[in-house]
């Protein structure tokens, strides 16, 4: 096998381009945080760092879908959105209803508006 | 094992990760390297880079690059989960235990690990964690078995529900109002940021929403 193989340049890919870029990241918190209190103001802030980037994460996924998804209408996406977090909040704070029935109207409107 | 396998975030943890073994198949990906994917890298994001970048040709530092950038959000993710979990561990086990924190685990940890007594928390964690990766690795390998028989509606609600699942569980964790306004800016502010913010827009989001609603957070308390 050689280097231009490519299923050995697949795996060279996971470990250089993958496992090392992303695993740095994660030794570096751990030394980070070593001298840090679990309840120490710091870590307040950087909770909301983590807090905000998730949630532009799931913003980037609904506004701006990769893939087949993006085939389904903008409008539907965020209705499902909507539908989620009112069922969340309507069935007691409850997290797998808020999310049967948003998957009710992701699926129903996948079939009758794409 | 009840708290993962029960928890919405296992069920859409593994629906990802059947998306995944759906993915790889349809762009040539070897198994192999994706379920090593998994256990390497354990961040799906990531993965998606690396599988992406790898039909598109793209050359491997630009990858490297990609990933890293996704990757940095494991920064505040594991300095603020890593103080609750370690008790008196040493830094081998910390920086081991590290590996296995993701989105998913960071999420079910944060919810559930304040309930628990120092001493429990590593290895509740470690257990929590490895079911998680392990039940990914399985799930990973049926979607590869499954790809393309999945009608299109089908397959667009199970794309769907990551960014649902998340959001109701971060809606669900905020417990306070640095939280929720951690929330709200995030979610406000990405529109905005995709417009302007090239491939940094993320970090962009997190320091200006998360920074944002902290510094409210202390205005508040201040007065009060």
């Amino acid at each position: 096998m050689s280097l231009s193989d490519p299923m050995l340049y697949a795996y060279l890919l996971v470990i250089l381009a993958g496992f090392l870029p992303t695993d740095v990241f994660r030794f570096a918190a751990v030394l980070f945080a070593r001298r840090l209190d679990e309840d120490s103001e710091v870590l307040v802030l950087v909770r909301a760092v983590a807090t905000a980037l998730l949630a532009g994460v799931i913003a980037r996924l609904v506004l701006f879908p990769t893939g087949d998804l993006a085939g389904v209408p903008l409008w539907i996406r965020l209705s499902t959105i909507a539908v989620g977090v009112a069922g969340y909040f309507l069935f007691r704070k409850s997290v797998l209803a808020g999310v049967v029935v948003a998957e009710i109207v992701i699926v129903g409107g996948a079939i009758y508006f794409r | 094992m009840r708290a993962g396998i029960f928890s919405v975030q296992g069920i859409v943890l593994f629906a990802g990760f059947i998306g995944f073994g759906g993915l790889i198949r349809d762009v040539g990906f070897p198994l192999g390297a994706a379920l090593l994917s998994t256990i390497l890298v354990w961040a799906l994001p990531a993965q998606l880079l690396i599988v992406g970048g790898f039909a598109a040709g793209s050359p491997a530092p630009v990858i490297a690059l990609a990933v890293g950038l996704s990757s940095v959000r494991f920064f505040p993710i594991v300095a603020s989960l890593m103080p609750m979990i370690r008790g008196k561990s040493g830094l081998g086990t910390q920086l081991y235990a590290s590996h296995f924190i993701a989105v998913s685990a960071w999420v079910e940890s944060i919810r559930l690990i304040p309930a628990l007594p120092v001493y429990a928390r590593m290895p509740f964690f470690l257990g929590l964690s490895n079911l998680f990766l392990w039940g990914s690795v399985a799930t990973t390998i049926v979607g590869y078995l499954l790809a393309g028989t999945l009608p299109q509606a089908l397959a667009n609600g199970l794309v769907f529900l990551t960014p649902i699942s998340f959001l109701l569980q971060l809606v669900r964790n905020a417990r306070d109002l640095v939280d929720r306004l951690a929330l709200v800016f995030g979610l406000a502010l990405t529109p905005v940021f995709a417009q302007f913010g090239g491939s940094l827009d993320l970090l962009w989001i997190g320091a200006i929403a998360g920074g944002a609603a902290y510094a409210i957070g202390r205005w508040r308390r201040a007065r009060t």
